[in-house]
């Protein structure tokens, strides 16, 4: 009869006897739950007192590059409330224990009844004392815990405070009630990494909603959140910022590594404290804040633009050599201080005589640039100053960072009209006055990309450079390179040069580009820019809002970072 | 064919015992949702019709349409891969009717392994063994990209049950899944050196000869290299967002409250249970997902350790009587289509009961012919209706 069968014999024991040592696994199991423990969970399921309390992950610590701790995490103490569990008749008792205001602890427990299941909070920040009172009356006080959460800590924090930004309550409560995420900043933008995952504790509660026990095998520890390890020179940014105040002005300062394309320095001033915004900014801080004249929620060194005045020539002057208007040895008609043009004067700020294109960038001469721009089309000059990062956001990391703006023919018939405008656009485009504006990392970027031959790295803001931004294009010949850092040089190192007196004596070349911005209104923005080459190859940008002679003002800011720079190579020596 | 023999009571009385079970058991999860039962209704009946067309349908026929059935399992996987919706993205959505693609999977391993092993263990086919392999691989992947990582897992315990009944032998069941081995022995230096000497061992055993030596270390070892670091490129978050993904079932707070809630219904029940509509967890709606993926609680709750021993010796039962049609069945297809709707029915049987009683991961397997859901329903009652026909015509070759 069985032919084929005794083929199939041995599979078909086989599965058999596994199949009834899993029914037999199952059956242990069932037995287990049903029989041996079933009054237990029979106890548990009349009442359903199986609690659910949630630990919160502590948030990933960012630190510098140096591994300067910048945003870390304390314990704090805070005390919650299970709406259903609570007995009303204690609210004076809580309230008294808590020293807290009757009507501000009523409003907060009437807000826990949209949640009646749910442990909410009722007050967190409290310290070991206030939170230890509570702790010994818990026996009397059934659905009320005390817990202790990480809270965030930032150091520095007015250095970094734009950039780091703050945490605050989740806008859409995720899983629980007091859930933190970032709200501004990397803080905001890296929350994913950083805000880790939430642990669960089982608590069995009874009737009265006292905890009677732990609940075994539910729990689960939180897991942190990721460590961040960011580009930035705490150092380098703390005296960036104590240079900038010295000068009584807001400003801003930029610092790149040309090579690897980290950014070291991204400084604001003036800042804000961070750890004000930590559960809730008060209403007194906020206003002074807001109506501080400085205005430092206003982030200067990537949202904010600028004109940049003649730290744009280093731009125009390569597309003009790019485009064969002019080469090394082109010499226009001398500069008389003041350029007749259509029956308007386009003035220069001295009268600089006959230059060739190194001239011009190092004494800073616009009649140059007046007498030369005009044969070029400013559409093509746009197009090439986007290659250098203009016009649009250069990292596409940090947030709400600004475009800045290049005149277009579209652009400038948008703003006049057809006809509304004419070539004096162009010329005064290209010593970067008029419709030219741009941020302070923007300027660090084209001095970056002239000092590394266009071979900048995308920026990063992380080290691991998960957070990269975007690459360049700028189609410019190594000769032109060249003579572009040719003018950078004398600007520093010829003692007609803009920037000898503030930035000539340090003891390594400087190849710098100063800018002093009309700003339409009030005293002229002072800028500088460029790169250094030792002890580390890094480009720099730096604005004073206001602050006048760009070469006077916002020189010395940024010979102040280099020389840190040189202290830091002798000292790890 | 012959209908000549006497209809299989075991088999008959424990499936008809065993969707009455069903009905009750989503009756009384659907709470006040009565039109959940309704449905549930239609799909029995649907099924029960769906079982009687298979347990007559010529089994030759189903057989040489397998490549057919192949091809429109891979279309409505991919388009569900692209068009699915309901709550995991799972569903073909066709007018008034939600196909789950992953359900027909099942069903298609299972004929594609009937067609194809037996002829491979009878002969050499050059290439068969990597052609069947990489077929039932593709249709794995796919699965795991509904996503459905739980069915994905079951097709693969499936597919092994299947060799193993075609009569390849362990040896052969080893070195098939020593891919699969390799990257999860590579967790510890540990396990990995215990899985390479055990590979030796078996290949030592078999004879195999240096190429096939060669094959297997440098595959294993270079796989076992590979998926850490394949895995450790991914950041925590990255990792996290990943598993949730491919099961999204599973509670990303590890011992989930789904399961411990299940573990309270399932103990409450006692040994005689709370009685029929009277288990309070069910009642209050404490138990999540009662009448798909926990439904074995709901009847665990209700009718106590006696019910639900009652319950899992019905499936015993089943696969029993199919196990035996096809140990004496005389035609390999037949034979292994029935092994392989015996396995389909215990591993859902151990995977779906062991989730509600806190022994296996969450997934969405579901409890075979009681769940809600028609897509599951009738594929069983499909095979199972194959079986039947198996049982029936042993004689036929």
């Amino acid at each position: 009869m069985r032919t084929s069968s005794s083929f199939n014999e041995k599979p078909y024991r086989s599965i058999m006897v596994i199949t009834i040592a899993l029914f037999l696994i199952l059956t242990g199991k069932l037995f287990d739950l049903q029989i041996v423990n079933g009054g237990y969970y029979r106890e548990l399921s009349s009442r359903n007192h199986i609690r659910s309390v949630i630990r919160p992950a502590p948030r990933g610590i960012i630190r510098d590059r140096n591994g300067v701790v910048l945003a870390d995490n304390v314990p704090a103490f805070t005390v919650s409330l299970v709406s259903v569990e609570f007995d009303s008749t204690n609210t004076l008792l809580l309230g008294n224990l808590l020293q807290m205001n009757q009507q501000v602890l009523r409003a907060r427990l009437d807000a826990a009844q949209s949640n009646p299941y749910r442990s909410t909070r009722i007050i967190s920040g409290l310290t070991v004392e206030d939170a230890g009172r509570v702790a010994d009356n818990l026996y009397r006080l059934g659905g009320v815990s005390v817990d202790i959460l990480p809270r965030r800590r930032y150091s520095h924090s007015i250095s970094f405070c734009h950039l780091i930004g703050y945490v605050g309550l989740a806008d859409s409560t995720r899983v629980f009630e007091g859930e933190l995420s970032g709200r501004t900043g990397l803080e905001r933008i890296l929350n994913q990494r950083l805000m880790g995952e939430h642990g669960v504790v089982r608590e069995v509660v009874d009737a009265h909603g006292r905890v009677v026990e732990r609940f075994q095998g539910g729990d689960v520890e939180p897991s942190p959140g990721e460590n961040v390890t960011l580009t930035l020179d705490t150092r380098l940014q703390l005296i960036a910022d104590s240079l900038i105040m010295s000068t009584g002005h807001p400003g801003a300062a930029v610092v790149l590594d040309y090579e690897t394309g980290e950014i070291l320095v991204l400084s604001s001033v003036p800042g804000f404290d961070l750890n004000q915004f930590i559960g809730g900014i008060s209403e007194e801080n906020w206003d002074r804040i807001l109506n501080d004249p400085a205005k430092p929620l206003l982030n200067r060194s990537w949202a904010t633009t600028y004109p940049p005045g003649s730290v744009y020539k280093i731009v125009s002057a390569a597309w003009l050599l790019e485009s064969g208007i002019v080469n090394e040895n082109t010499l226009p008609d001398p500069c008389y201080g003041t350029f007749h043009f259509a029956g308007s004067d386009f003035r220069c700020w001295s009268t600089h005589g006959r230059l060739n294109i190194a001239g011009a960038l190092a004494q800073s001469c616009d009649t140059y640039f007046y007498r030369t721009s005009m044969l070029g089309d400013m559409d093509e000059m746009a197009d090439f100053s986007g290659g250098y990062g203009m016009g649009a956001p250069v990292t596409e990391i940090l947030p709400g960072e600004a475009s800045g703006a290049l005149p277009t023919r579209e652009l400038l018939n948008e703003l006049f009209g057809q006809g509304g405008w004419g070539l004096g656009n162009l010329m005064i485009a290209s010593i970067g006055q008029g419709e030219v504006l741009a941020t302070p990392i923007q300027i660090a970027v084209t001095a970056g990309l002239i000092a590394s031959s266009g071979n900048l790295p995308a920026l990063s803001i992380v080290v691991d450079k998960s957070y990269s931004g975007r690459n360049w294009e700028t189609n410019t010949s190594e000769e032109t390179f060249r003579i572009v850092r040719e003018g950078m040089r004398q600007a520093v190192e010829s003692s007609r040069g803009t920037m000898h007196n503030s930035m000539g004596y340090l003891p390594v070349v400087v190849f710098g580009k100063s800018g002093t911005a009309e700003t339409g209104s009030g005293e002229d923005h002072a800028w500088v820019t460029g790169y250094i080459e030792e002890p580390q190859p890094i480009a720099f940008a730096v604005i004073i809002e206001n602050g006048g002679h760009g070469g006077a003002v916002a020189g010395p800011v940024a010979a102040g970072i280099i020389e840190k720079m040189l202290e830091i190579a002798y000292e790890t020596e | 064919m012959r209908q000549n023999e006497k209809p299989d009571w075991f088999f008959v009385v424990s499936l008809l015992l065993l969707l009455s079970i069903g009905l009750l058991s989503v009756y009384s999860a659907s709470g006040s949702l009565k039109s959940l039962f309704t449905h549930q209704l239609y799909f029995i009946l649907a099924g029960v019709i769906v079982f009687l067309g298979a347990s007559v349908f010529p089994l030759r026929l189903l057989e040489e349409s397998a490549p057919l059935i192949y091809g429109i399992t891979l279309i409505l996987l991919v388009l569900t891969i692209l068009f699915g919706g309901g709550p995991a993205g799972r569903w073909l959505q066709a007018g008034p009717v939600n196909i789950q693609a992953s359900e027909i999977a099942k069903l298609c391993v299972i004929v594609l392994s009937a067609r194809w092993l037996p002829a491979l263990r009878r002969e050499f086919v050059p290439g068969g063994v990597p052609l069947y392999l990489s077929t039932v691989g593709v249709l794995t992947v796919l699965t795991l990209l509904q996503p459905d990582l739980g069915t994905a897992a079951a097709i693969v315990m499936i597919v092994f049950g299947m060799i193993y009944w075609a009569g390849f032998g362990f040896s052969w069941i080893f070195l098939f899944l020593s891919p699969l081995s390799a990257a999860i022995s590579s967790i510890k230096f540990v396990s990995w050196i215990t899985f390479t000497a055990l590979l030796c061992g078996v290949l030592y055993r078999s004879g195999a000869k240096p190429r096939r030596w060669v094959f297997f270390l440098v595959m294993t070892s270079f796989i076992a290299a590979a998926t850490p670091s394949a895995w450790g490129l991914l950041r925590p978050y990255q990792q996290a967002r990943l598993t949730t993904f491919l099961n999204p079932e599973a509670d990303p707070y590890g011992a989930g409250w789904n399961v411990i809630q299940s573990k309270v219904a399932v103990g409450s029940g006692g040994v005689t249970g709370q009685g029929f509509l009277k288990g309070s967890q069910n009642e209050l709606a404490f138990l999540p997902a009662r009448h798909t993926d926990f439904v074995f609680s709901v009847w665990a709750e209700e009718w106590g350790f006696i019910g639900s021993l009652f319950l899992l010796s019905l499936y015993a039962v089943l696969a029993w009587r199919i196990l035996l049609g096809a140990r004496r069945s005389l035609n390999p297809f037949n034979s292994t289509i029935g092994a392989g709707t015996a396995i389909f029915i215990i591993i859902h049987v151990a995977v779906n009961v062991g989730m509600t009683l806190g022994m296996m991961p969450v997934t969405g397997l579901p409890l075979p012919l009681i769940t809600y859901g028609g897509s599951h329903i009738i594929t069983e009652m499909m095979l199972l209706g194959f079986s039947y026909n198996v049982i029936r015509n042993w004689r036929s070759y």
